[in-house]
């Protein structure tokens, strides 16, 4: 979830509200569903809140947010935007970021403050809409040091969004002294380092000029001649990514942050060339775009999400309250609202997510719970029936129950019970081959995040052995036992994976024979009126000449026997293991 | 008439005409004092003998007392290192006499006390005087220490007893003594004869089908014995409390789901309208698999319908979502992050067929989450899911059914904080109080599925759900801090043998 960090005095400052202490700020904040999860060291508020409200990701949208709550502002705004002087020509950009958007901001008089909150919005903004800046990435610059030499037009200025190859282009990046190449930023830049990744791959990479030469290296890095500071008044945004709607929107929440510091917003022309990449090829965009998408939602389902009654102008009002405006209108589906959004809602693709903005207006914990008046009939799975009956027979046999992970590495599943670790690439899963209990090609997991778990376990016995392995210092008798899922490759299966529930049972005593374990199997095979024979076999875990196969009712389900002494000294067990497995379906 | 050995023997040894210490008569019966005394109240039961009790004072020198007797009184051999400086005569220095007279630390304070108190001189800013009429040769405390001693306390005098008790140097300790008479119903009884009943040990089957049982007397037991341990089977208690919560869900009209734990992205993710961007879709926070890497066949309309939900939106005001789609990804096989993937499969009728509303589905079932492991996440556990498909439900109606159901497990006073999911709008976390400690904690995760869900998977009604973690109930119910005490091969098997059951 993400977290932003807002000098509360900033909050009062922004709101008008300096009568409101921290207190009464934190707990307004939580209505709002943002939580205060700490202090900062610069006595700043933590706030954590759900991802839909990307528009909050700085104190200005935060503050924006509390006048809505507080009834100071109503229904949808939009700051006024002076028509555009500059152009970002785009031509020869790069196929895989293909797209541009822009915006200026003139007459700012940014403080520190002021100036932190951008950035912390810039950055907030890349981790979440611009997916570490893959989708979008933000580039903000001193107009003031931009030179915009005309292109196309005696009047306008212009930069441009193109490619530049990776060896030869130049520039000072921030935090450089030296000019560098991309393919240098990549290499020894520390930002490079980090987000050089996003385009090694490409021939050219991305790169933005203006009329003195390459000022930014998007999503990378920009230029040292445009960093900005407090003393920057008037602010060019541009944003590149791989969609037009995501940039778009990031660059609204921007500006409309720079807006409230007073900022005033200038459009941008876009101007894709004719055989630019994308979908916007030989078109020109007015930037930043803030149009009012609206919505319509209908008056029953509100009521009927909401489950109250209400008047049309209830529900007018609460909409204007959480910054939306409605209208009464007619639709097939009776009385219905054309509700328009403003341009930094992202999170609004759908009239449920309108009629959640009026329950939360409304206040959902004033609503009284109801029990939903319509009766069914409950019931338990035959599986997990099964899975039960058996459990009881266990318990009721001695065995205590475990419940071990299903995730678990090759060493444990395979070689340290005697087994080796079959191999995929050589033999066809699910194939012909006899193979013994336990012994199925894993399911194994792609890139593992431990060396501990790496596949699903194949069988259950290797998790008992573990658990006893890690309780040597308890008392004994220990008799163990777990049902559980146990699983492997199968081509037969839709999914490639044939899982099965498994019954894995072991008594670790100083006289734990072969016929105290077989006497239990038995005792759980005539409870569910199986008929158990046990032809004798050889199993790697088990010791030549005291394991057996299981066969219930005909079929060979498992495997039972002594645990073989080199298994036990494996798991510094000092006393022998009689154990058995077998498939928990077989006593259906 | 026959008795139990032990009374026969009681009897026997007890005398009509006088009172006989209990220890004299076990001693004559041969047996335990314990015994006699039990055999002889069950005597007086019957009325053949009268029991009398007496309680004895017996004096025993503490340590100190001990000590004081073999050597002397602090004050006494204060007074005589006073005598020898002269102290009859006139004040000398304290601190002279105290050095004289060998004493150290606490019997310092001890020889200054009582030297005052028994007369045998005066001590005044820091001068002493000792009283030549003294006579600490025949102290009274002295003399009764020694009687004590000496085994004659009856020769001691009262109040020095007292004194000496309140000095720490004697313990009085209470013994009450029985004493057993022969009443004339004993007498006549053993006149008559008595014999001894045989007493068994053991109620064997010849015993019982003999008829002897009728003929023997029981040794008795001592049942306040602790017996020795028994090692017993036992439910996990993670099993208990999942078991507890399915009990719960199936009385409130729930049927339990079951399907796979490895499944495809689709099922996992797509269905539920989880951008394929979105930043939980990395392997850092689900795990992909290696082997297999893809599901065998989706089927083939649904998948249409879900992209269109994510490109297109659904309805005619839908967006749908601004990221790229493709099969490929829905197809990758993944282990389940949620148990919500049951559900898609059910609402979709691929695995139960259509189901009509009003329905009301739950599972309790392993999840899987690339997490760091710590004492409360798990890379595994599991998770409480629930869904109740009905026309026209309300937010109330969520709320109604969760109160219902988080009551049922003492937590109470349920809030509902308003919050964001892809799958759900609207969407409430919900937080209740604390049975114990009174906390409020947040107990799980809800909402009304969105129609870029439902819609795809053909369902035109309403559906709620809810999430929540097995865990987390527990350690809320039992306060465990560690959960990977109970869950997985790290497991105590003390803590689970001792772990109280579930109730």
């Amino acid at each position: 979830m993400p977290v932003v960090d807002v000098d509360p005095d900033e909050l009062r400052y922004l709101t008008g509200h300096s009568e409101k202490d921290d207190d009464e700020l934190k707990s307004d904040l939580f209505n709002l569903g943002l939580e205060f999860e700490g202090w900062t060291e610069d006595d700043e508020f933590q706030l954590e809140f759900a991802p839909d409200r990307l528009d909050r990701l700085s104190v200005e949208g935060v503050a924006r947010s509390l006048r809505y709550h507080y009834g100071d502002d109503r229904g949808v705004e939009v700051p006024n935007t002076n028509s555009a002087d500059w152009t970002i020509e785009v031509e020869d950009q790069p196929d895989e970021r293909p797209y541009v958007t822009g915006a200026i901001v003139r007459g700012l008089d940014m403080d520190e403050a002021a100036l932190e909150s951008l950035i912390q919005l810039q950055e907030k903004l890349h981790a979440t809409m611009g997916r570490k800046r893959a989708k979008g990435a933000i580039g903000v610059h001193d107009l003031t040091m931009l030179k915009g030499d005309s292109v196309t037009d005696e009047t306008g200025k212009s930069i441009t969004y193109t490619s530049a190859d990776p060896d030869e282009a130049t520039f000072v990046p921030l935090d450089a002294d030296a000019e560098m190449t991309p393919s240098e930023v990549m290499a020894s830049h520390e930002t490079g380092q980090t987000y050089g990744d996003l385009v090694a791959d490409f021939d050219r990479v991305p790169a933005i000029y203006d009329a003195i030469g390459l000022f930014s290296f998007p999503p990378v890095i920009n230029g040292r001649r445009t960093e900005v500071s407090v003393d920057s008044r008037d602010l060019f945004i541009e944003m590149t990514g791989t969609d037009q709607w995501t940039i778009d929107h990031m660059c609204n929440i921007v500006c409309y942050a720079l807006a409230a510091r007073g900022g005033q917003v200038e459009k941008v022309d876009v101007a894709y060339a004719d055989d630019a990449p994308g979908e916007y090829a030989g078109k020109t965009l007015e930037r930043p775009d803030f149009s009012v998408r609206t919505k319509t939602v209908t008056h029953d389902r509100i009521e009927s999400i909401l489950g109250v009654s209400l008047d049309s102008r209830e529900v007018i009002d609460y909409a204007e309250r959480a910054g939306l405006d409605a209208t009464e209108t007619e639709s097939d589906d009776g009385v219905a609202y054309e509700v328009e959004v403003p341009p930094y809602r992202v999170d609004v693709i759908h009239p449920l997510d309108i009629i959640d903005d009026i329950g939360r207006a409304l206040g959902f914990n004033s609503l009284e719970p109801t029990y939903p008046d319509v009766s069914t009939v409950g019931g338990r799975h035959e599986r997990s029936r099964l899975e039960d009956a058996a459990r009881d027979a266990l318990v009721g046999l001695g065995f205590e129950d475990l419940l071990n992970f299903h995730m678990i590495n090759e060493a444990e599943n395979f070689e340290r019970m005697g087994l080796s670790v079959p191999r995929t690439d050589e033999q066809a899963s699910g194939g012909n081959r006899e193979q013994a209990v336990g012994e199925a090609d894993p399911v194994t997991i792609q890139e593992p995040y431990s060396e501990d778990y790496t596949i699903l376990r194949t069988w259950a016995l290797p998790s008992v052995m573990m658990v006893l392995e890690n309780n040597t210092h308890r008392s004994y008798p220990q008799d163990l036992a777990e049902i559980g899922l146990a699983a492997g490759l199968d081509d037969s299966e839709n999914t490639g994976v044939a899982e099965h529930r498994t019954v894995a049972a072991a008594l670790a005593r100083t006289d734990a024979s072969y016929e105290d374990a077989k006497a239990r199997l038995q005792a759980l095979a005539d409870a569910f009126d199986k008929d158990l024979e046990t032809p004798p076999t050889t199993h790697p875990s088990f010791i030549d000449g005291r394991a057996a196969e299981v066969v219930l009712d005909g079929e060979s389900v498992g495997v039972i026997g002594e645990v073989h002494p080199k298994v036990l000294v494996e798991h510094d067990l000092e006393l022998p293991v009689a154990a058995f497995e077998f498939r928990l379906d077989a006593l259906e | 008439m026959k008795r139990p050995q032990a009374q026969v023997a009681v009897l026997q040894a007890a005398d009509a005409q006088e009172d006989r210490r209990i220890d004299d008569v076990a001693a004559d019966a041969d047996l335990k004092p314990e015994a006699a005394t039990r055999a002889a109240f069950e005597l007086e039961a019957d009325g053949l003998v009268s029991v009398a009790e007496e309680t004895l004072e017996h004096y025993e020198l503490t340590d100190e007392g001990d000590q004081y007797v073999r050597e002397s009184l602090p004050e006494q051999d204060l007074y005589e290192a006073a005598i020898d400086a002269g102290a009859a005569d006139g004040p000398v220095q304290m601190g002279q006499a105290i050095g004289a007279s060998g004493l150290e630390g606490g019997a310092v304070d001890i020889a200054l006390s009582n030297y005052a108190r028994k007369a045998y001189g005066e001590i005044d800013s820091g001068e002493i005087t000792a009283n030549p009429d003294a006579d600490p040769g025949s102290d009274p405390e002295m003399l009764a220490l020694e009687a004590v001693a000496d085994g004659r306390v009856e020769d001691a005098d009262a109040d020095a007893l007292d004194q000496l008790e309140r000095r720490g140097l004697l313990n009085v300790r209470e013994e009450t003594v029985r004493s057993v008479q022969l009443t004339d119903d004993g007498v006549t009884a053993l006149m008559e004869g008595v014999e001894a009943a045989e007493t068994v040990d053991q109620l064997t089957p010849e015993l019982l089908t003999s008829g002897e049982w009728e003929d023997v007397a029981f040794t008795e037991y001592n049942v306040e014995a602790d017996a020795e341990d028994v090692s017993h089977g036992k439910e996990h208690i993670l099993r208990q409390t999942a078991n507890r919560v399915k009990d719960t869900l199936v009385g409130m009209g729930f049927s339990e789901m079951e399907g796979p734990h490895a499944d495809a992205q689709f099922w996992i993710n797509d269905c539920l309208f989880m951008p394929q961007d979105h930043p939980a879709r990395t392997h850092w926070d689900q795990f992909a698999l290696e082997e297999p890497e893809e599901i065998g066949e989706l089927p083939e309309d649904l998948v249409e319908r879900v992209r269109s939900a994510h490109k297109e939106g659904v309805g005619p005001d839908g967006e749908g979502y601004h990221s790229p789609w493709t099969e490929d990804i829905a197809r990758g096989m993944d282990l389940r992050g949620h148990t919500t993937s049951l559900s898609m499969r059910y609402l979709s009728g691929h695995q139960v067929g259509e189901l009509d509303p009003p329905e009301r589905y739950f599972s309790v079932e392993k999840v899987y989450r690339n997490d760091t492991l710590d004492p409360t996440h798990l890379l595994e556990f599991f998770q409480i899911e629930g869904w109740v498909m009905a026309e026209d439900l309300s937010v109330r109606d969520l709320m109604g059914t969760f109160t219902e159901f988080y009551e049922q497990f003492g937590i109470t006073d349920l809030e509902f904080k308003p919050h964001y999911n892809p799958y759900t709008e609207p969407s409430f976390e919900l937080f209740g109080t604390h049975p114990e400690t009174g906390e409020v904690v947040e107990v799980g995760n809800s909402g009304i599925f969105r129609d870029e869900v439902l819609t795809p998977l053909g369902v035109d009604c309403d559906v709620m759900a809810w999430g929540l973690s097995l865990e987390r109930l527990l350690m809320l119910m039992y306060g465990f801090e560690d959960i990977r005490d109970v869950h997985g091969t790290l497991c105590d098997l003390e803590l689970l043998r001792e772990t109280e059951v579930m109730r």
